[in-house]
């Protein structure tokens, strides 16, 4: 279903929420990541949320490039490939995949959920990677950032707080644009999860009845929606796009409409997560761990 | 934006801030043209233009470094290479560095796959920009047409395309493109030369392409971009440029028919005019500099009067040449503002001296505004003018007032020194003046240049190339375009265009008015009064022009005697277009007796 809203010099938006419109609106030519923060006052205050997702030196975060940026293109590749070798990886994070099995039976955990997925994410960049709670609260920071009210996003940016923790983020990303995306943003998806996880562990027998893969399928959750701006006027499939529109694309919602459970990482799309492979091999690994205890066996 | 920028940024001042905010309300209800008195649509166009200067200047890096062979005292005139020219950030603007852009960098983005394509160029170029019947330019004379591209040699150039990757551009059955020229039935075009400059990350997915000439002002068309270009053109003596017996430019060894000067790449009899002209003015001001400063030697004499010379160019395109094409009242005023000022003592009281406002750029303070200075990619697809060039024009004798109808083809490339030859410097400069240029509009792109054969390359069809040119290096179409110089997107193609028959052409061609290439829109669009191209692309020239100048340190804080010397103040100062043909070709007297404008039609005798 396609959502459109002009109110002139307010607001130019379009949303998607089918899986087949979101992949073509996601497909087509004029319909590009950067925002230009033209179409309307609420257009502008949107591209300003996301402009701050650069390095010092400018280099813009992955999940903002555009399309034909080769840059983009290689280091998709090249994370894409690096987290392919699956089992190494799982095993260099096998300490924080115990601990969020942990938390995922028994509903606590010496730190925070948060941290430890931020750790574990962090890991599979560098090795010894270390979260903690600062780091976390500068991820959350980033989120919110994102979603505030303008009131709210007002006082992130005026406090510091903005600033110091995309100083945080990058510092411990050592200059690395993916490993900063996947600790600040990405790690919320699977922060979720481990959360819907623990949910499902509570009821019954659940952690031994349900097997990883049905815990992952029940658990996966794509980010709610991700945003374009439409460059210039056209069409995508069915969907008429204005320029100048922001584009919502619901990304979460038509997951759960699609039969296909990679959808949640555009997999087989141009902007396909590079973390397609291993975050569900991870996410059904911490059941797996949770499971594991129950029966004894740690 | 500072960060990419390198720091700079452009600072509104409080009267800038009024200004801005009382111009949105009268251009709510009148167009800048139509506004009375020429000093009200003047500051009109100042408004415009620090917009632009805001929001409309962005770097893309410099890719290369300067060269070693810097040492103290070399600040003093203009380099070969114009690296330097800022003292601050020395490859700024010099030959070799990128282009900048006029939009945001995720503007300028190419479309990929076949969209690139998309329309078919060659369609394009058939269907509406091949010239039926000439369309001239009556209010202008040819000379302003091989001007502009005289100038735009001095500017920019992006190299000459080389083999491989070439585009593939399918041809429509009844295409008479010649098939010894068709691979795998299409038309091949070759890219522009690619940028192997380390990219910076922030670039994203915007090309980069560098420019091969200085991007200064500095008459480098006559004096190279490079250390042994200049080398070549000079003659060793008194400073002075090479010449040969006959009192015209030598030929250059490596190009058959071509004169050896600083630029001369595209090469026709227009263009030697005025390379012969100014080096001509070069070595009258190294006698005038030598007789006024015996100690000086080659060197000194050679770069004073350089600047002197380059100085006397950009004002007569300033203020002689702009006027001329772009007849309007408002423009008149403002570009002899831009040069020296407004004639008031009043508002130059008001403003203060280093109001360029009140004294003109030419002399004030040099400011990049809000990126390093570059010439930009929507700058040379603005300069694509090519229906300004006639198929054919009438060569008359000035002593006979015999005519004789040539084809361009015939006086281009290695044809160029010959027909020279045959015809004389001075009966071509008097059949210049009173040529008309075709109009920069649809259905006027010359044919010759549709079929062109150019020395190592193949056969070109320049009008699908300009096409494939604003495509290929990411310049938004036109109507992106027109929203991104702060005009409102058309809706219709009736709203670009009256030209008859235009607007049903362009629908059945592009289909969505969103589509059209940034050239079509541009000889397409209806124009402001007196105006000789349209005013979308006049916008970028409103910033890009004054820039030239503003920027450059030898026109700004560096416009001083102890720079150029006294004597050499006062020559730009006093001369003209006029005064440099009389000076060299007295002859032209009568021709030119009466005439306001050198770049009009002078009198047939
Ligand atoms: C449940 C967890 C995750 C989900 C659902 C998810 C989903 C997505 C989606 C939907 C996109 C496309 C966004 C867009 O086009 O705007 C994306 C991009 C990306 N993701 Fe993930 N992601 C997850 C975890 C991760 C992790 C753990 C990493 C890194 C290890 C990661 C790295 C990236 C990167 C680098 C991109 C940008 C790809 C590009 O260059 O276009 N993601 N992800
Ligand atoms: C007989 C006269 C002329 C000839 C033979 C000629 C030929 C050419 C050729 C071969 C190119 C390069 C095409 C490519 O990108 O591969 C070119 C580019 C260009 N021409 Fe002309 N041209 C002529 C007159 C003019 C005039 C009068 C103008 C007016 C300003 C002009 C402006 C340009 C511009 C702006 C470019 C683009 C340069 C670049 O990409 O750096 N030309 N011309």
């Amino acid at each position: 279903m396609t959502f459109t809203i002009t109110i002139p010099g307010i607001i130019r938006l379009v949303a998607v929420t089918t899986p087949d419109e979101v992949l073509a609106v996601n497909d087509a030519s004029m319909v590009q990541r950067s925002l230009s923060g033209r179409g309307g006052l609420v257009n502008r205050l949107v591209a300003a949320r996301f402009a701050v997702f650069r390095s010092p030196d400018g280099d813009i975060w992955p999940a903002f490039r555009d399309r034909p940026d080769l840059l983009r293109g290689e280091r998709q590749t090249a994370l894409e490939a690096r987290l392919s070798n699956v089992e190494p990886l799982l095993r260099r994070i096998a300490p924080e995949i115990a601990e969020l099995g942990d938390y995922v039976r028994d509903g606590v955990a010496h730190r925070s959920t948060g941290v430890i997925v931020q750790q574990a994410v962090g890991r599979l960049f560098f090795a010894d990677y270390a979260a903690s709670e600062k780091s976390y609260d500068a991820a959350r920071i980033l989120q919110s950032w994102l979603s505030a009210w303008p009131l709210h996003a007002f006082w992130i940016r005026r406090s510091g707080a903005l600033q110091a923790s995309l100083d945080r983020i990058m510092d411990l990303s050592r200059g690395d644009m993916a490993c900063a995306h996947a600790t600040a943003l990405a790690v919320d998806n699977i922060v979720r999860s481990i959360k819907l996880m623990r949910r499902l562990a509570r009821h019954g027998d659940n952690l031994a009845k349900i097997g990883p893969q049905d815990a992952l399928a029940r658990t996966l959750r794509a980010p709610s929606h991700v945003v374009r701006e439409v460059r210039d006027e056209g069409s995508a499939g069915p969907v008429r796009l204005r320029a100048r529109s922001l584009v919502l694309l619901a990304v979460e919602s038509a997951r759960r409409q699609s039969a296909d459970p990679s959808f949640a990482f555009f997999a087989g799309a141009w902007n396909r997560c590079p973390a397609h492979g291993i975050v569900p091999a991870l996410l059904a690994e911490v059941w797996q761990a949770a499971r594991t205890d129950t029966r004894g066996c740690t | 934006m500072s960060r990419q920028n390198d720091g700079f940024d452009f600072h509104h001042g409080l009267l800038q801030r009024l200004l801005d905010v009382a111009y949105r309300a009268i251009n709510f209800f009148v167009r800048w043209d139509r506004l009375p008195i020429p000093l009200i649509g003047a500051a009109n166009l100042g408004v415009f233009r620090d917009r632009l200067r805001a929001h409309n200047l962005h770097h893309t890096g410099y890719g290369i470094n300067t060269s070693g062979d810097w040492s103290a005292g070399k600040e003093r005139w203009r380099t070969a290479d114009g690296s330097f020219n800022s003292l601050g950030h020395p490859r700024m603007g010099m030959a070799g560095s990128r282009f900048g852009r006029n939009f945001p960098l995720p503007e300028c983005v190419p479309d990929s796959g076949d969209e690139l394509l998309d329309p078919s160029p060659r369609e394009i170029s058939r269907e509406l920009l091949a010239r039926r019947t000439f369309i001239p330019a009556e209010r202008l004379n040819l000379l302003a047409a091989a001007w502009i591209q005289f100038e735009t040699h001095n500017w920019f150039s992006h190299g000459v395309p080389e083999p491989g990757n070439e585009f593939k551009i399918p041809l429509q059955p009844g295409d008479n493109w010649p098939d010894s020229e068709r691979v795998d039935g299409c038309m091949q075009i070759r890219r522009t030369l690619a940028d192997k400059t380390p990219r910076e990350t922030w670039l994203g997915a915007t090309p980069t392409f560098q420019n091969i000439n200085s991007h200064w002002w500095d008459a480098g068309q006559i004096y190279g971009s490079s250390q042994s270009r200049q080398a070549e053109i000079r003659s060793g003596t008194d400073g002075k440029i090479a010449i040969g017996r006959d009192g015209m430019l030598p030929p250059d060894p490596k190009h058959r028919g071509v004169d050896l000067t600083g630029f001369n790449d595209n090469w026709w009899v227009g263009l030697s005019l005025l390379h012969n002209l100014f080096a001509r003015e070069h070595n009258v001001l190294c006698d005038a500099l030598k007789a006024r400063y015996p100690a000086w030697r080659d060197e000194e004499l050679f770069q004073r009067a350089r600047l002197i010379n380059a100085a006397l160019i950009a004002k007569i395109h300033t203020i002689e040449w702009t006027p001329g094409i772009l007849a309007h009242p408002a423009l008149e005023f403002a570009m002899r503002a831009n040069w020296s000022g407004v004639p008031s003592h009043v508002m130059r009281a008001v403003l203060g001296k280093d109001s360029e406002a009140a004294y003109g750029i030419i002399g004030s303070p040099t400011d990049q505004h809000s990126a390093p200075y570059a010439l930009t990619e929507e700058f040379t697809s603005v300069y694509r003018l090519h229906p300004l060039i006639p198929d054919e024009m009438n060569v008359r004798r000035l002593d006979t007032g015999e005519q004789v109808l040539c084809e361009l083809v015939n006086m281009q490339g290695r044809f160029t020194r010959r027909f020279m030859e045959d015809h004389g410097f001075t009966n071509l400069l008097y059949s210049f003046g009173t040529n008309h240029p075709g109009a920069i509009q649809l259905y006027n792109y010359p044919n010759f240049l549709r079929r062109f054969e150019k020395d190592g390359q193949p056969l070109l069809d320049m009008a699908a190339i300009d096409i494939m040119r604003d495509r290929e290096r990411g310049v938004p179409r036109y109507n992106r375009f027109r929203e991104l110089v702060g005009k409102q997107r058309v809706r219709t193609f009736e709203e670009i265009t009256s030209i008859p028959d235009a607007a049903d052409k362009m629908r059945k061609i592009y289909g969505n008015v969103d589509r059209v290439d940034l050239l079509v829109g541009l000889l397409a669009e209806d124009l402001p009064k007196g105006f000789g191209f349209s005013d979308t692309a006049f916008r970028i020239f409103v910033l890009m022009a004054t820039r030239r100048l503003k920027s450059d340190r030898f026109f700004t804080d560096d416009y001083r005697p102890e720079i150029y010397t006294d004597f050499g103040l006062d020559w730009i100062n006093n001369n003209g277009m006029k005064s440099v043909l009389l000076r060299h070709v007295p002859q032209l007297g009568p021709a030119l007796e009466g005439v306001k404008n050198c770049f009009m039609p002078w009198n047939v005798l």
